[in-house]
């Protein structure tokens, strides 16, 4: 309150010091520099009324209005502009926001075996893992030779069943259409734990191996003359579509 | 374009057939199997080399990293997409209120400074006339 009636009130006291304040005593603002280079015309410096308003685009002490600036330039695409429409988007919109799309990995390629829906971090086949960590690509790619190939000579008889899985078919809804696709599909009937007897009486009659071929043999048949199955050469529209 | 895509598709096609083909060999092993199974691994190597010559093709195809989540959790890749289109509307919807409202505020604005300042108002109305017409 003593320093402010030295400011304001007493004539006898000199005004103290600005360093203690914080601030200058009052001044008249200095006149505006003159713009560097003569600026972009010929209006004297004097006269601020006259001054090209927002020639100094650093916008301080130019013009009658302090801090006035140049307009941005309008521009014909904003954050306002339907950008779906500007990019012909539209056909894509109905598609994807008209109609529902449905929520499962397997629903988008439904000719993939396994169980697909599952997240790729529980059986590390995630995308992001190749991504952070790529594998180490070597030279081109050469084929197993006779010697290499007796490396894959297997023992006779089923895998141990910590190792079925890729049997495992997600349970599907089998409609009429679709008959022809699950058969071919899946072809050894799928493995779970509460399997009675009698199916698995029934695999051991499928697992003869010579029924295996007539098997095989019909499937690549139906494969070739079947235009619902994707199989060993036609591509499917539907999914070659999704794909864009 | 749909071409480079569709060779890649059925050469992945016929890549997937084939090791779920082997899958079914291994999973009950015969000795008589061996010779296919040979000719599978086989046309292990010759489909990787098919799908490496159509990595040529697509050196230019751009895929957001985002997409890859969406894949490793199961979902469907086409909720990328619909998200991309929703988000894209929605904040166009944000953003033409936000200009809106700075429109009519800024309108507003002048007509009440234009009440209490008119001379300054007058010559601020002119130095924008001369740079842009009134909005």
């Amino acid at each position: 309150m003593e320093n402010f009636t030295g400011l304001f009130g007493a004539q006898a006291d000199p005004p103290p010091p600005p360093a203690t304040l914080g601030f200058g005593p009052g001044k008249p603002p200095p006149p505006p520099p003159p713009p560097p280079g003569g600026g972009p015309g010929t209006v004297p410096a004097a006269s601020a009324a006259t001054a090209p308003p927002g020639a100094d685009k650093s916008g301080v002490g130019c013009g009658p209005f302090y801090l006035m600036r140049e307009l941005p330039g309008n521009t014909e695409l904003t954050g306002s502009t339907n950008l779906i429409t500007h990019y012909n988007l539209e056909h894509a919109y109905n598609k994807f926001c008209g109609k529902k799309v449905k929520e499962k990995l397997s629903n988008f390629l439904p000719d993939l075996p396994g169980m697909i829906d599952l997240p790729g971090s529980h059986d590390n086949s995630s995308l992001r893992s190749l991504i952070e960590k790529p594998p180490i690509l070597g030279g081109s790619f050469n084929p197993i030779t006779g010697t290499m190939l007796a490396g894959f000579r297997l023992h006779t008889g089923p895998l141990p069943e910590q190792c079925r899985l890729m049997h495992i078919q997600p349970p599907k809804k089998k409609n009429k259409h679709k008959h022809k696709q699950s058969r071919t599909q899946d072809p050894v009937p799928p493995e779970t734990p509460s399997d009675s007897d009698h199916k698995k009486k029934k695999k051991k009659k499928e697992e003869d191996p010579e029924r295996k071929r007539k098997k095989k043999e019909k499937k690549k048949k139906k494969n070739r003359h079947s235009p619902d199955h994707p199989g060993m050469g036609s591509s499917q529209a539907s999914s070659s579509s999704s794909l864009r | 374009m749909a071409e480079k895509f569709d060779h890649l598709e059925e050469h992945l096609e016929k890549f997937v057939e084939n090791i779920r083909q082997l899958g079914i060999i291994v999973s009950d092993f015969q000795p008589s199997s061996q010779a296919g199974l040979n000719q599978k691994l086989n046309f292990i190597v010759t489909g990787l080399q098919d799908i490496d010559k159509c990595r040529q093709q697509l050196h230019d195809i751009m895929v957001p990293l985002e997409v890859f989540e969406y894949i490793d959790q199961g979902r469907n890749p086409q909720l990328y997409t619909k998200e991309c289109l929703e988000r894209a509307l929605a904040k166009n919807e944000q953003v033409r209120g936000k200009m809106d409202t700075m429109k009519k505020f800024k309108s507003l604005l002048i007509q009440e400074l234009s009440k209490v300042f008119p001379e300054d108002m007058a010559k601020y109305r002119s130095i924008r006339g001369e740079d842009h017409p009134p909005s």
